[in-house]
């Protein structure tokens, strides 16, 4: 078994480079052992589609889903969104949701990112019947979801998942790294995320350069924006997506130390980084990625897998650079919201979906001056 | 499904059986112990039955002490994933299996894959295994040209003279 990893010719590294506006300087420190991203090739992006069937579910289903006539899907998006986040679990709720109107993007204005390791997403989970549409309806919970485990040889797994997600109407789309992992086993990290509120830069996108070989499955990385009718004001933000080796976490989650760090320095002009997935880590075992100065984590005091014993997943980011988080998080509780049995919950997934919520609008600098007005005090 | 029957299916079933039996235990975590071997046998087996073996494995922990001659046999088997699994689950055992490491250091040394080095040498640093076989193998492998192998196989070391 001859093990293969994603590698690109310095030439390519050095156009990514170029495009991205990242530049070498930062990149080529020896004592950095991740150098920066490198581009990636990506699949061919979702198709919109404009009508779809009208009842969503199979009678092997067993009923998982509303009818899209129900309130979680039709009227507003965002109040569907909404009540579903707004789900208690497990005791984390941040007080109560106040839906306000807002410029630009949903509802509220504000985006929320969702983590979600969907055990091996592949072409036999999404030819279940009923389970392409249950995932659809928890993607389109989220503007913007970092999906970890997807195993699938052909390539037609999550542009059927996303053509699903919009045969509602909504405009979804995504962006898929390549196949990665030491063995003949490979996984690949998507982002899907809603086009109505969030847009993606398509030349600042890659998997995570790994010379040293210290992770398993390299971060894919990419960077996005809330859409507004103020694009020059509105939050941007890389997001990085892993999902750890959990033989080799406490090496890894120190790896990601450094990933974050170069990410931090990957653009001069961007200091926000979302460091989110599958980490293996419980907030306790964080290691030296949990003790970057400043880094918040949002999953806190619950359990984050379906059997609710487990607290791997997460969503990370510097407190002070990435003010636009709002404070609300929560992990999407598969039985609770979807009217699933335990057993139902674990055909979809091990794991639940975290997520966080984050304003629309660029927070400014912390060192901006007394008295500007600020969103953010 | 209970265990007895998961078992049945994923050794004997059709294919689908086999897949479903396989993402039975996927499901399970670290519950799924009792079934280390087949699955790692499964590894070997057809697309998504291999697909959820190694994400069943994964989740798995460590294997019960009456896997690991099991186990040991399944590292001589001709499909790498297969090897590279049951390598892996010897060394989650940690001590307890040091007994077996001569096949670790045999894998070590003449593996033709190097995704099976790295986890022969992880594992003997688990096992803490100090005979004078391991420690010559782990030191010969720690000069390797190959980063991580030359790491993971220093790092063993030190857990070795520990």
């Amino acid at each position: 078994m001859a093990r293969k990893k994603s590698k690109f010719s310095l030439l390519m590294w050095l156009i990514f480079s170029g495009i991205s506006g990242g530049g070498v300087t930062g990149y080529l420190k020896p004592n950095i052992p991740i150098i920066g991203p490198l581009i990636a090739k990506f699949t061919d992006k979702g198709q919109n589609l404009t009508s779809g069937s009208g009842n969503l579910l199979t009678e092997s289903a067993n009923g998982l889903l509303g009818t899209p006539s129900s309130g979680s899907y039709g009227g507003s998006a965002v109040a569907g969104r909404l009540a579903s986040a707004r789900q208690p679990s497990n005791g984390q709720q941040q007080g109560a949701i106040q839906p306000t109107t807002a410029a630009g993007s949903q509802g509220n204005g504000n985006l929320l990112i969702a983590s979600f390791n969907i055990q091996v997403l592949g072409q036999s989970k999404i030819s279940k019947p009923g389970m392409k549409e249950l995932l659809a309806h928890v993607i389109r919970q989220f503007d913007l979801v970092a999906i970890q485990e997807v195993r699938a040889k052909a390539d037609n797994v999550i542009p059927d998942l996303v053509t699903t997600v919009n045969s509602n109407g909504s405009r979804y789309n995504f962006v898929i790294g390549p196949r990665l992992g030491r063995s003949n086993s490979k996984e690949q990290y998507t982002y899907v995320f809603n086009t109505n509120t969030v847009e993606h830069d398509p030349s600042s996108v890659g998997t995570v350069n790994d010379p040293k070989d210290l992770l398993h499955r390299e971060p894919f990385v990419t960077r996005f924006r809330a859409r507004t009718q103020s694009p020059a004001q509105a939050f941007t933000f890389w997001m990085v997506n892993i999902h750890t080796d959990p033989d080799e976490v406490p090496e890894e989650v120190d790896a990601l130390a450094d990933v974050f760090q170069v990410m931090q320095k990957a653009r001069a002009d961007e200091d926000d980084v979302i460091l989110l997935g599958d980490l293996n880590a419980s907030e306790k075992q964080l290691g030296r990625l949990g003790k970057l100065p400043g880094m918040q984590w949002t999953v806190s005091g619950v359990t984050t897998n379906t059997r609710k014993n487990k607290a791997y997943d997460n969503i990370m980011f510097q407190g002070q650079a990435t003010r636009e988080y709002t404070g609300r998080w929560g992990v999407y509780d598969l039985e609770r919201n979807l009217g699933l049995s335990r057993e139902q919950a674990l055909q979809v997934s091990d794991h639940l979906p975290v997520w966080a919520e984050f304003r629309v609008w660029e927070a400014p600098p912390a060192t901006s001056p007394v008295g500007r007005p600020s969103l953010y005090n | 499904m209970n265990s007895a029957t998961t078992l049945q299916q994923l050794l004997h079933g059709s294919l689908s059986e086999r897949a479903t039996a396989a993402e039975h235990l996927a499901q399970q975590g670290s519950e799924a112990a009792y079934a280390a071997c087949e699955l790692t046998a499964a590894c070997g087996d057809a697309g998504a039955i291999s697909d959820w073996a190694v994400a069943a494995l994964e989740q798995l922990g460590p294997p019960p002490l009456s896997a690991l001659e099991s186990l040991v046999s399944l590292t001589h088997s001709e499909d790498p994933l297969t090897v590279y699994w049951a390598v892996t689950l010897l060394g989650r055992a940690g001590p307890d299996a040091a007994v077996h490491e001569q096949v670790l250091v045999t894998l070590l040394q003449h593996s033709k894959d190097l995704a099976v080095q790295e986890k022969a040498a992880w594992s003997l640093g688990r096992m803490q295994a100090n005979s004078l076989g391991a420690t010559q193998a782990l030191q010969q492998a720690s000069q390797s040209p190959e980063a991580r192998l030359s790491r993971v196989a220093a790092k063993s070391l030190q857990q070795t003279q520990t």
